[in-house]
């Protein structure tokens, strides 16, 4: 009788997390469209930043730009984007473990300084419990990163840089891929790797040759146009991460749900047996009553 | 002369702005303006702070830009800005405040100074936006 008014109990209990789990998915699943949606509206600004650099950069040569070479110092920074909420699978994981396997490798590589910036309460949580020590720990960048905040991020980080402080500056973050893809990757921020144009068939081809009129000269415009490229990277490694959360969510509280599907079934199944093999033993008794009687 | 029109298409990092035909634009360009009409030679130009003027079929169009690039390529103007406000986003209040400070500020260094001037120049000009239209 009490097995049965447990079972009773935990099927019910397992019945509002379900509820609870579902609701989840399809706010995770709204939020998802919302990132993503912003996530692509960045994409023509990118394209035709990524355009107008090449441009320059045909114009002028090789020429010498701060933001393109690789410093002396023995100092680097690794960025680390992680989210601020839980309950979204193997997201979070995913980014600390590649993050901690480069800072191994890299350590043992160099005896170079290697700073950490770390946004988000996860990762931040995570480091504090390893006792590694934060150079920049920094929750306030929501699940949906504001160009503002991001470009005053780059630009510290390009002071730096530029200044000599840092030699290489790396991002470890959550890359969107497609909905069913994201893998964590690092990228190399600065120095700046050599900017491809967005080959988009025949534009790409025709803007190729372009004579413009530069106003200021190109070598000026360049000086403006890369840390532009740098911020606009930055913010897209931020846009990543958080649609890729998202979709990381989506898909944990899938499961959740499901699985809370799965045990609802076999919850029942079992009370459903303890009901029957309850009646039988009655009978049973009564059975064995009147034979003792007869 | 006057009915040849080009596209124009303001972008932020953030999101498009404007997309829309143009018969003329004045470019706030970071040394003056620079006025695009049809079949413009291609141009690849930095930006100041200032008002982006647009003469569209559908009458004329003002946007606050706040630096950036402007690029003419065959009969397409792309706006490349960190931010872009038309004159019913500008709260000319909080504007006046920001200026108001930006003047009380006191600047130590060049860079100080530069910022200072700046973020004066920014209030300033959005206060016009909003003003005139």
């Amino acid at each position: 009788m009490a097995n049965r008014r447990q079972l009773v109990k935990r099927r019910a209990s397992v019945r509002n997390i379900r509820k609870i789990t579902r609701t989840m998915q399809l706010i995770a699943t709204a939020r998802f469209q919302k990132s993503l949606s912003r996530a692509t509206a960045t994409k023509p600004y990118a394209n035709k930043l990524a355009d107008m650099v090449a441009a320059a950069s045909r114009k002028t040569g090789e020429s010498k730009q701060p933001l393109l070479e690789e410093g002396d110092a023995k100092r680097s920074a690794l960025i680390v984007l992680t989210s601020n909420r839980g309950l979204c699978g193997g997201f979070n994981g995913n980014v600390l473990r590649t993050a901690m396997a480069a800072l191994k490798e890299r350590r043992a590589a160099s005896d170079e300084a290697l700073d950490l910036h770390v946004y988000g309460k996860k990762g931040i949580n995570y480091f504090r419990f390893l006792g590694e020590e934060m150079a920049v720990s920094f929750a306030g960048i929501a699940d949906q990163p504001t160009f503002e905040q991001v470009a005053a991020v780059a630009d510290k980080l390009m002071d730096a840089f530029k200044k000599g402080e840092l030699r290489t500056v790396d991002v470890c973050y959550m890359q969107f891929v497609s909905t069913g893809v994201q893998r964590p990757a690092i990228t190399r921020l600065l120095p700046l790797a050599k900017v491809e144009p967005a080959a988009s068939g025949d534009d790409a081809a025709s803007a190729r040759d372009v004579a413009y009129d530069y106003v200021p000269s190109a070598e000026d415009l360049l000086k403006e146009l890369l840390p532009a490229t740098v911020r606009m990277r930055l913010f897209q490694c931020f846009n990543d991460s958080a649609v890729s959360e998202q979709v990381a969510r989506m898909v944990a509280m899938k499961a959740a749900t499901d699985a809370a599907g799965d045990m609802i079934r076999l919850l029942t199944q079992q009370y459903n047996r303890a009901r029957q093999t309850a009646i039988t033993m009655e009978l049973l008794d009564i059975i064995g009553g009147v034979a003792a009687i007869s | 002369m006057a009915d040849k029109t080009f596209n124009c298409n303001v972008l932020t990092p953030e999101r498009s702005v404007l997309k829309t035909e143009a018969t003329f634009a004045a470019i706030p360009a970071s040394d003056g303006e620079i006025g695009v009409m049809h079949d413009r030679a291609p141009l690849l130009c930095r930006l100041g702070v200032g008002i982006l003027r647009l003469e569209t079929p559908e009458g004329p169009k003002r946007i606050y830009v706040d630096a950036g690039f402007a690029e003419v390529n065959d009969n397409q103007l792309t706006v490349l800005t960190e931010q872009a406000a038309f004159a019913k986003d500008v709260d000319v209040e909080a504007e006046r405040a920001a200026e108001a400070e930006a003047r009380q500020r006191h600047a130590a260094n060049a860079d100080e100074q530069e910022a200072r001037q700046r973020a004066i120049k920014r209030a300033a000009m959005k206060q016009k936006l909003a003003g005139r239209s």
